[in-house]
């Protein structure tokens, strides 16, 4: 073999190297590390628990918790949110005064997908499945509406448009969304998910058999 | 050398634990109305927050069927005892036979914050309760 020769086969043993591993890579960058490159950990919470005491530890976050994902998102929902964002929350991140014009990054198919897998493994202990029947039942509307006046703060369908408050993510269509299990332990407690916020808390005033027809009835809306 | 810097780290660690603990949260009375009470109420405590008259703030959905409460209007306010208003704050609008759209903070806010912030629509309104 001439040095030439040797050469030549040394650029294409380095190349064929480079590209194995590249694809290698490239099958590696599952939804954890495109969560990671793409620095969606830059606005929200990825590893529990909350830690926030102060109105000024809520207010300097700039999303959503996603620590406990799984247990709060339905999987059909998040895959094809992340590739469409809409708007949830009408006002922006903790304003109550200016609208949510932002457009939240969006990510492509597989991405969407990749990363959906990956939040879907993060779940929170104290959502048990299975005690909330999500329908949207006059009880529960009575309830949301009426009784405790969610309605208040939380938009939802009234006939062919939207009605309720905008200072609370709209739910109109939360049951797309939002699993009714966690609703309930959204409702019951409050401290695991989420110590500080704009929203009163209701355990002690809403009794357990009420709060799991809410849930359901929120969990309902599609 | 070594030793001294796990020295001087150790104690650092070993305060900022001390002060994080230390730090009880207390929110002041305005700093609770602009939290939790302006989102109705408005910032100015005229009733118009975002939940009352949503349009107002580009957002499309009808007003509020009931309309808050204006904290600064002292004919409104002083219709009512300060033992009315603190009611109202702890078990909601329907335990003083208003709207249950006025929600309940009494397992969010202690007795003392609902006090201060009595005191506080008080300086809104510029009245004295009946
Ligand atoms: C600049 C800050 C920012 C970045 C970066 C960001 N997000 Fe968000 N994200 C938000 C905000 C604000 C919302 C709330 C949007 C709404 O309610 O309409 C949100 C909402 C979400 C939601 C829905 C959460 C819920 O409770 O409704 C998911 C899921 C999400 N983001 C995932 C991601 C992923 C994945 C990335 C990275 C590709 C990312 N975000 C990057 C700010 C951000
Ligand atoms: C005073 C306003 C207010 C009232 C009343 C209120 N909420 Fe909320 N709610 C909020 C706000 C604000 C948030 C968002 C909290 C955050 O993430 O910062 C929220 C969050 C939620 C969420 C979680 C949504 C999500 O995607 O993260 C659910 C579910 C919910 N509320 C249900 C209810 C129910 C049921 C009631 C009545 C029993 C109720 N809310 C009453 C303001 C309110
Ligand atoms: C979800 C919207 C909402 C929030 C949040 C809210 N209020 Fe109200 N409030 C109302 C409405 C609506 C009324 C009027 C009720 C009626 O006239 O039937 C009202 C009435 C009142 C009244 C008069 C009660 C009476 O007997 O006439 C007081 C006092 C009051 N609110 C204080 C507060 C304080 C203090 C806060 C914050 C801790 C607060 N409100 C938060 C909606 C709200």
């Amino acid at each position: 073999m001439s040095v030439g020769k040797v050469g030549r086969l040394m650029v294409l043993v380095v190349m064929t190297a480079f590209v194995v591993g590249f694809s290698w890579n490239l099958s590696y960058a599952d939804g954890k590390g495109i969560f990671a490159s793409k620095n969606c950990g830059s606005c929200h919470q990825i590893a529990g628990p909350a830690a926030e005491k102060t109105f000024d530890d809520q207010l300097k976050k700039k999303g959503p918790e996603l620590w406990y994902s799984g247990s709060k998102f339905k999987s059909e929902w998040l895959r094809g949110w992340l590739e469409k964002p809409a708007t949830i929350r009408l006002l922006k991140y903790n304003s109550i005064t200016e609208k949510n014009s932002e457009k939240h990054p969006a990510l492509s198919k597989k991405e969407a997908e990749d990363v959906a897998d990956y939040l879907m493994t993060l779940t929170a202990k104290e959502v048990t499945a299975g005690g909330v029947t999500e329908a949207s039942t006059p009880q529960g509307k009575n309830l949301f509406v009426k009784r405790y006046g969610c309605v208040g703060c939380h938009s939802i369908k009234a006939g062919a448009q939207k009605a309720g408050g905008a200072s609370g993510p709209d739910l109109s269509e939360a049951g797309k969304r939002l699993k009714g299990d966690w609703v309930y332990a959204y409702l019951k407690e409050p401290k695991v998910f989420k110590p500080v916020k704009r929203m009163p808390i209701f355990v002690g005033i809403i009794n357990d058999n009420e709060m799991k027809t809410i849930a359901g009835f929120v969990a309902g809306q599609k | 050398m070594i030793k001294r810097i796990f020295l001087v780290i150790t104690i650092l660690i070993g305060t900022a634990a001390f002060v994080g603990k230390g730090a009880v949260f207390a929110a002041t009375a305005e700093e609770n109305y602009k939290f939790y009470c302006a989102q109705c109420h408005g910032l100015d405590g005229k009733g118009e927050g975002v939940n009352a008259k949503p349009k107002a703030f580009g957002i499309d959905l009808p007003e509020m069927s009931v309309t808050p409460r204006n904290h600064t209007s002292s004919v409104d306010m002083s219709k009512l005892s300060d033992i009315d208003v603190q009611n109202a704050i702890s078990d909601g609008g329907a335990s003083v036979s208003k709207s249950s759209i006025m929600p309940p903070f009494g397992k969010t806010l202690t007795e003392a914050e609902i006090k201060d912030l009595t005191a506080y629509l008080r300086k809104l309104c510029k009245c004295k309760g009946k």
